[in-house]
């Protein structure tokens, strides 16, 4: 084979992956629990939708990577 | 009795028949025959010779059809001598045969020579033939008390459509009994070899049969049907799992199994049984798993070194001739080691047939299964095989993910060489997974806020209904003077905070800006208090507001009046102590009113 063939591994290095799912649940947990106390405390007039689709974007941006790395540490190679 | 036949059928032929073929001759011929598994492998190393005018680049290899039936793998190979190892070797091509004027009970072969055969010319080469369920168990039936004989069956001449000079035979047997064998003319056993010739000037086709009959206890293992699955995942593993369906292909048992027997002695009742299977897995290999439809078979042992990783595996019953066992064996490996990428395309590089030792596979079917989003999909294997696609549905998958399917039947060891699937595949459909994920989250959220902005009560005119949309009117203005009134209080802090700077570097100028801005910004948040305290006027907590409004103007007073004081007092450069004196009493009410004015800010929050 002319070209020599270069070895693929993962974008993301395996032993990172527990870490990094911690991480990530965490922050869109806590993001996810702000988004619940202002939709919990604010009044109907006051409501922004703009900011609750933000926290809700940013919460499940972060939720959905925690999960996807919390999968593969946990050996469910999806 | 066919085989009788048979060879009457041959000497016929090698008498009538003598057809002028091409004018090669096999000048040296050493056959050895390895019994010593169930597997028989017959290695030969020929030299072949051009007799004739005319260069040769073909030689035909010739095989008796019931023995062509019962081959798995032939390759040919240039003969290395005494010095191996320099060069990697290259098989000569080979490929199925069939010139006119043949007797139609052989099936023929035909070797492609690198450079061709001049005349006087000779070349030497080694073929490799592997058959399978080539030993016949004889008698065919045992208890488990007999011993396990088989019989073998060849020619002490080597059959070939030319005429060979010289030739020998050697025939290994496992360390065991021999029943017989055939003894013709130069015939010697050296305890469990047998040796058959020298043979000199036998003419082609001559075909002289020999039977060996003799005790073989090493373990039939074949596999009736085995599934191999390879998964890849591109976040770093390459995960196999292999359906196995066993049968013990010797000599069937009949009569009862008496386990106290074959525990107490298993030498002598169960020889022909066997109880483990080894399974030579590849370096870093981990999550090995051994199950069957029960569930977890925990008689296994893992043990792994830098080269391979050995698997011994004890089925749940030990095996005797015709008993069958399915189970699953499972493990992952590291993805670096097997999917390389090479020309924009990636491509598997991974062994074909199964780990394990001396298996034979009736029907080998691997089933390579993509990540989603690959394309272009295409096979590079070492032998035919039958291919077709597929889809399977796995984790997080849209669509299904494509599967390569390889089929192949009568497979042996030496079919576990590399092959590659070559596909392409871009990085940005990895995201495709996590997206899937964030997606079902926000899903969630949105489901949150709808539920939240929708108006879902019945009747939009009825007294509580209006009674609870003033309430939460009310509540929203309460909630906004409590905010600014917060915002008043923070700025009665920086106040503070600027006296306190000024105490320690001494810059009035700072302190009377500071208080400039404070003025301004409490201008401002009393003006827009006032339109809310006239809402506020017509809804019952209207007295605490407003008592709290007031309370907080006079702490904003008593502020203002200590922070002229303070300020004064270092225009005209008092000393600290006089200032604290003048300010004393003011600071003793300014606490106590800022401590009524956040009791009321609580309780208010209450309501």
């Amino acid at each position: 084979m002319a070209p020599p063939a270069k070895p693929i591994t993962s974008p993301v290095s395996d032993a990172w992956y527990p870490t990094l799912a911690l991480l990530m649940l965490s922050i869109g947990l806590v993001v996810t629990a702000s988004f619940f106390i202002y939709e919990a405390t604010s009044l109907k007039r006051n409501r922004c939708l703009a900011k609750e689709l933000i926290t809700g974007g940013v919460a499940s941006v972060f939720l959905g990577f925690g999960s996807l790395f919390l999968l593969l540490s946990a050996g469910v190679y999806v | 009795m066919e085989s009788f036949r048979f060879c009457f059928l041959m000497l016929t032929i090698a008498i009538l028949a003598s057809p002028a073929l091409s004018d090669l001759v096999l000048s040296k011929v050493d056959r050895r025959i390895y019994l010593t598994s169930h597997i028989v492998r017959i290695s030969s190393t020929m030299k072949v010779e051009n007799a004739g005018s005319e260069k040769e680049s073909k030689v035909l290899l010739a095989f008796p059809e019931q023995q062509a039936k019962n081959m798995a793998y032939l390759i040919a190979t240039p003969h290395e001598g005494k010095g191996k190892g320099k060069n990697p070797v290259v098989a000569l091509p080979v490929e199925a045969a069939n010139p006119k004027d043949m007797p139609a009970a052989l099936t023929l072969y035909s070797v492609s020579l690198p450079k061709g055969l001049a005349e006087g010319d000779s070349f030497t080469f080694d073929v490799l033939a592997v058959f399978t369920h080539a030993l016949r168990p004889i008698p065919e039936q045992i208890t488990q008390a007999d011993i396990q004989l088989v019989l073998y069956q060849d020619s002490a001449h080597y059959l070939s459509p030319y005429a060979v000079k010289v030739q020998s035979l050697s025939v290994k047997l496992p360390d065991s009994r021999i029943e017989s064998y055939t003894k013709l003319e130069n015939t010697k056993i050296h305890g469990s070899e047998i040796k058959y010739g020298p043979y000199e000037n036998i003419p082609s086709f001559s075909y002289s049969p020999i039977a060996v009959h003799f005790e073989s206890n090493l373990p039939f293992a074949v596999a009736h049907e085995l599934v191999r699955e390879i998964e890849i995942s591109h976040w770093g593993n390459v995960q196999v799992t292999e359906h196995y369906k066993l049968i013990h292909g010797g000599a069937q048992s009949k009569g009862e199994f008496s386990r106290l027997d074959f525990q107490a002695r298993p030498n002598v009742r169960g020889a022909s049984a066997f109880r483990y299977l080894v399974a030579n897995l590849p370096p870093r290999a981990h999550s090995v798993y051994y199950r069957d439809e029960i569930g977890n078979i925990s008689t296994s042992h893992l043990r792994g070194d830098s080269k391979k990783t050995e698997l011994l595996i004890e089925p749940r019953y030990p095996m005797f001739g015709g008993w069958r066992t399915a189970f699953t064996i499972g493990y992952g490996l590291p993805l670096q080691d097997f999917l390389f990428e090479s020309d924009g395309k990636r491509f598997l590089n991974i062994t074909f047939s199964s780990p394990m030792v001396e298996l034979v596979i009736d029907a080998l079917i691997v089933k390579v299964v993509l990540p989603e989003g690959s394309s272009d999909i295409s096979v590079a294997a070492p032998f035919p095989v039958e291919q077709w696609q597929e889809t399977k549905i796995s984790h997080l998958d849209i669509d299904g993910r494509p599967v390569v399917v390889l089929k192949k039947t009568n497979v042996v060891p030496e079919h576990n060489q590399f092959f590659q699937v070559y596909y392409h595949f871009s990085q940005l459909s990895m995201l495709r997974e996590p997206l899937m994920l964030i997606s079902g989250f926000f899903f969630f959220f949105v489901a949150c806020i709808v539920y939240m902005h929708a108006d879902i009560s019945i009747s939009k005119s009825s007294a509580s209904y209006l009674a609870k949309q003033q309430w939460e009117e009310v509540q929203a203005v309460i909630q906004q003077v409590q905010n600014i009134i917060s915002r008043c209080l923070t700025t009665h802090d920086n106040l503070e905070a600027s006296l306190r700077d000024l105490s320690r570097t001494g810059n009035i100028q700072a302190c009377k800006a500071a208080r400039k801005a404070a003025d301004g910004l409490l201008k401002e948040l009393s003006k827009e208090l006032k339109p809310l305290l006239t809402f506020l006027q017509s809804s019952p907590s209207a007295a605490q507001v407003e008592e709290l409004v007031a309370k907080e103007r006079e702490l904003q007073e008593k502020v203002m009046v200590k922070h002229s004081t303070v300020v004064d007092g270092y225009e005209k450069k008092l000393g600290a102590r006089d200032i604290e004196n003048r300010v004393a009493l003011q600071q003793q009410k300014l606490t106590a009113l800022r401590q009524e004015v956040d009791d009321l800010l609580e309780f208010i929050d209450e309501i």
